[in-house]
């Protein structure tokens, strides 16, 4: 059975990895707790656009316009490239499934910008 | 007694939900489950409740409903949100300091200031890869009451207000959590500063004048809590060799 391929949280990217219940239509399989009641994964219900943030589904929906607002307020290109690659990542067969696993690559120590007090 | 059935139908609501009616403030923390039936319940609102005077406060569904579908996200189903929420506006008693008068000149004949400070807004979230996150909105209202006489001697009295608003957001990360510094500086209006210890403490602060439209308030407090999510890595997808 394939682990579900949904991205999950907000803030903190992770991968569901539940076992999957049903495939999407777009191919991505999908756990009971993320399907919707038509059978679809949370990003393809979201393209439907959930304006009501009174919706369970209104914080997936949103996640992808409030990357790309805070990408481009905070001029970071590599901000939005994360939650990106981390979204089409779900389409790669054979991709590992962490939930919310963290692996952190190293502290570069201060290089001398002014823009932080420490 | 008159809105007897909305009176009762607001009785089988959330305890939060009515809470907030009522005394138009909020503070509990609890699983992301339980704010799930917090928001189930604050959607049943304006369907049942017609009165003007038991309406929610306008930045429950700008603001409040929103953070918590978003925090949601990021905390574990046994983790918790803690939210104080005190949404009675600028004007209570409690929350204005004291007013200083000002002599007036030709036909001002004096100008009264004072300043509101609310912070009506704190939450903090455990998430689930081990850091805590904290938020808080603070409002800082002047007003200033100008008291003129027209030349025909009728007076006049006009008060004037001027909000700024403080968004901060702290996280406060896991012992050994590794810490990178970004590509890029935040926003001039977002100061950024790291506390090293052997819980790495990321701030950002903003001071916004004028404070933000409603409609606004989400996306600026999500902004402002971006910065400190830029400075950690993401989490690594491990990509398996056949």
């Amino acid at each position: 059975m394939n682990p579900c391929a949904v991205t999950t949280g907000f803030f903190v990217l992770g991968r569901c990895g539940r076992p999957s219940v049903t495939v999407c239509r777009c191919g991505r399989s999908v756990c009971a707790r993320h399907v919707d009641p038509q059978g679809q994964c949370p990003e393809c219900a979201a393209a439907q656009a959930y304006a009501d943030p009174f919706h369970p589904g209104w914080a997936r929906g949103y996640r992808r316009r409030y990357y790309e607002q805070s990408s481009g307020m905070y001029n970071d290109a590599v901000w939005y490239s994360r939650f990106d690659s981390y979204d089409r990542g779900q389409f790669d067969a054979g991709d590992g499934f962490d939930v919310g696993g963290y692996d952190g690559d190293g502290f570069d120590g201060d290089d001398g910008n002014d823009w932080v007090d420490s | 007694m008159f809105w007897r059935k909305t009176r009762a139908a607001i009785e089988r609501f959330h305890p939060v939900h009515q809470g907030l009616i009522w005394q138009r403030t909020a503070s509990v923390t609890l699983p992301p489950a339980e704010w799930d039936a917090v928001v189930a319940s604050l959607a049943r609102h304006a369907e049942t409740v017609k009165r003007r005077k038991w309406r929610l406060p306008d930045r429950t569904v700008a603001v409040l409903v929103p953070l918590i579908r978003v925090l949601c996200e990021d905390v574990a189903p046994k983790g918790a949100i803690g939210i104080t929420a005190d949404l009675r506006g600028p004007k209570v008693p409690e929350k204005t300091g004291p007013s200083r008068k000002f002599p007036g000149r030709g036909r001002v004949r004096n100008i009264t200031e004072w300043f509101a400070h609310d912070p009506w807004l704190a939450v903090r979230a455990e998430l689930r890869d081990g850091s805590v996150l904290e938020l808080t909105v603070t409002d800082r209202v002047r007003y200033r009451r100008i008291h003129k006489v027209n030349p025909r001697g009728k007076h006049k009295v006009k008060t004037k207000s001027k909000a700024v608003q403080r968004i901060t957001a702290r996280r406060t990360l896991q012992p050994g959590q590794e810490v990178r510094r970004p590509g890029s500086p935040p926003p001039r209006s977002v100061g950024v500063r790291i506390k090293s210890a052997k819980r790495t403490v990321i701030s950002a602060t903003a001071k916004l004048g004028p404070a933000p439209a409603e409609q606004d308030q989400l996306q600026w407090i999500l902004a402002v809590a971006t910065e400190p999510f830029r400075w950690t890595p993401p989490a690594a997808t491990v990509r398996r060799t056949a």
